[in-house]
């Protein structure tokens, strides 16, 4: 296996707080592997989710993607390239369509799929797996129900064919028969595609297909079991 | 390319904001057409009025200065030497003028009434050269009607300092409810940039997808207000004139009274016509899309500094 982002002496503290979120931490995360990350609320979860897409920066220590260091590449297009990250609080385009949320999505990350005919094709199939017939992909965001929010959420993180996933509480939102479908996704994206899927939950569903699954504490990430 | 479709598409999904924009742009837009139309117009009135009175010369004895005691007029047999009808006909002749009208009667009976209309006013000095040279004494003036012009232009210049100062007041109160208005809807707006950034939209595409919409805004509005400024410029230019003529002292002749006393020294004027040319127009487009840049620029500039993570969690 080889290592897809690597965490080096990572500490965090929000602005204005003398309070470190995280301190000193190492971790490595590998391609082709699913982690999960519990923890307590507040622990530094969803902060570590954001320094690793790439959304925040860390004040000491750096990350590495593939052996890069973060802070030397640009980081708009990590984000619209090579991470897809599916936000608990789902932030979408609440105006526009769920249709629109996926294709602007590939047109930001330059995908290979080109014109607007294919990249509307490739969103239908993307929703379609996620259960949102076409009716729903034309309908507004703010007219989804919050479990169809984070579908689309999730189909917008995939619709880049990202070189990792990142999920905060992906599955909150979601009755048991599409929380395993998604779960199902996110295991065959994994095993089959390479793709690191990190994942933070609550779930223990959701714990149960990690190959590894993490633990925050007191700024610290520790490993429970390995898979 | 799918920055501007965004954009075309943002101009849809905001109609109540971005007709609150509209109408703002439009009432700057409008109001400077007014304002920029008088301005130049009085402009071109001034030049043209200037330019053919100086090709209007007058040629007359000149009066005796206070205090020395020699009075000095044609005609009149006095003590100096004076021009007979025959010689101001004569100075008629001269290759330098488009014509002349020279007729008996002046201020007083004997004496002769004499303007020669030059081809160009850099000919005076030529034409006075030649007219001393035909006979013309020195106590004899050759000169253009600079009081003539001082009594049209006063009002016109007035009229272009009042809209001077109106379409200063117009600009920078302008630009300064545009920057408000725009930190305003960029607020409103600021989730909806967390998310594109997120999503790991480029800065500068943001801003330029947020210029694009208020850019398409200000086209629209040019082109309504250059319509509504066109109809409004000359009612209110009018209505300007009128009440200078009014507020002259008593006795003063109107505007266009004063005008008309230039008749035959340049075409007789009843009002000044309010006309947007394409120069005029291209200055309106020009300040507008630069207010509507300036304030975007200033708005956007603000909120893409911050990291998306802090804009999602505001919200959130």
């Amino acid at each position: 296996m080889t290592k897809c982002l690597e965490l080096r002496n990572v500490t965090y503290r929000y602005e204005g707080s003398r309070e470190t979120v995280l301190q000193k931490v190492n971790a490595e995360f590998e391609h082709a592997k699913v982690y999960t990350i519990i923890g307590e609320s507040g622990a530094g979860k969803s902060t570590l989710l954001s320094l690793l897409s790439g959304l925040d920066t860390c004040q000491e220590g750096d990350i590495y993607y593939n052996g890069t260091n973060l802070r030397s590449i640009d980081r708009d297009i990590y984000r619209s390239q090579r991470v897809g990250v599916i936000f608990q609080s789902y932030n979408l385009l609440l105006n526009s369509t769920a249709l629109y949320n996926i294709t602007l999505s590939m047109s930001i990350s330059e995908s290979k799929i080109k014109g607007r005919q294919a990249k509307k094709q490739a969103a239908y199939a993307l929703l379609a797996k996620m259960g949102l017939d076409r009716e729903t992909s034309h309908r507004k965001i703010l007219e989804l129900s919050g479990g169809e929010q984070q579908r689309v959420g999730i189909a917008r993180a995939l619709a880049h064919n990202p070189d990792v996933i990142i999920a905060d509480e992906p599955t909150g939102n979601l009755d048991a028969e599409t929380e395993q479908a998604v779960l199902a996704i996110f295991t065959r994206l994994a095993h089959e595609e390479g793709k690191c899927v990190i994942i933070v939950t609550h779930s223990e569903s959701v714990t149960a297909i990690a190959d590894e699954v993490l633990s925050i504490q007191e700024g610290q990430l520790s490993k429970l079991r390995r898979g | 390319m799918y920055v501007i479709e965004h954009a075309l598409l943002n101009l849809g999904k905001n109609k109540g904001r971005n007709s609150l924009l509209a109408i703002i742009i439009l009432a700057i837009i409008t109001t400077t057409v007014v304002a920029l139309a008088i301005y130049n117009t009085a402009q071109t009135v001034m030049e043209e009025t200037r330019r053919a009175l100086q090709c209007a010369v007058r040629v007359a004895p000149q009066r005796s200065s206070p205090g020395t005691g020699v009075a000095v007029t044609a005609g009149g047999g006095q003590q100096e030497a004076a021009v007979t009808l025959e010689q101001y006909l004569a100075f008629a002749s001269s290759q330098h003028l488009d014509g002349a009208d020279v007729k008996e009667g002046g201020r007083n009976a004997d004496e002769v009434d004499a303007v020669y209309f030059l081809k160009r006013p850099e000919l005076l000095a030529v034409f006075e050269a030649e007219l001393r040279d035909k006979g013309l004494p020195d106590n004899y003036s050759v000169k253009t009607d600079e009081s003539t012009f001082a009594s049209v232009a006063g009002p016109v210049e007035s009229l272009q300092k009042l809209s001077l100062t109106f379409l200063l007041i117009v600009l920078v109160l302008g630009a300064v409810i545009m920057v408000l208005l725009s930190f305003i809807v960029i607020r409103e707006r600021k989730y909806e940039i967390g998310v594109l950034r997120a999503m790991g939209m480029k800065k500068e595409k943001i801003a330029l997808g947020l210029w694009t919409e208020t850019i398409i805004i200000t086209c629209l509005c040019f082109v309504l207000g250059m319509g509504a400024g066109s109809i409004l410029s000359q009612p209110v230019s009018d209505a300007i004139l009128a009440g200078q003529a009014e507020t002259s002292a008593p006795g003063s002749s109107s505007l266009a009274d004063r005008l008309n006393e230039a008749q035959g020294v340049v075409p007789p004027t009843t009002k000044i016509d309010i006309a947007i040319d394409p120069v005029t127009a291209l200055e309106i487009f020009a300040v507008s899309i630069l207010l509507a840049s300036i304030a975007g620029i200033i708005a956007v500039s603000r909120i893409t500094k911050s990291e998306p993570i802090k804009i999602l969690m505001e919200r959130n």
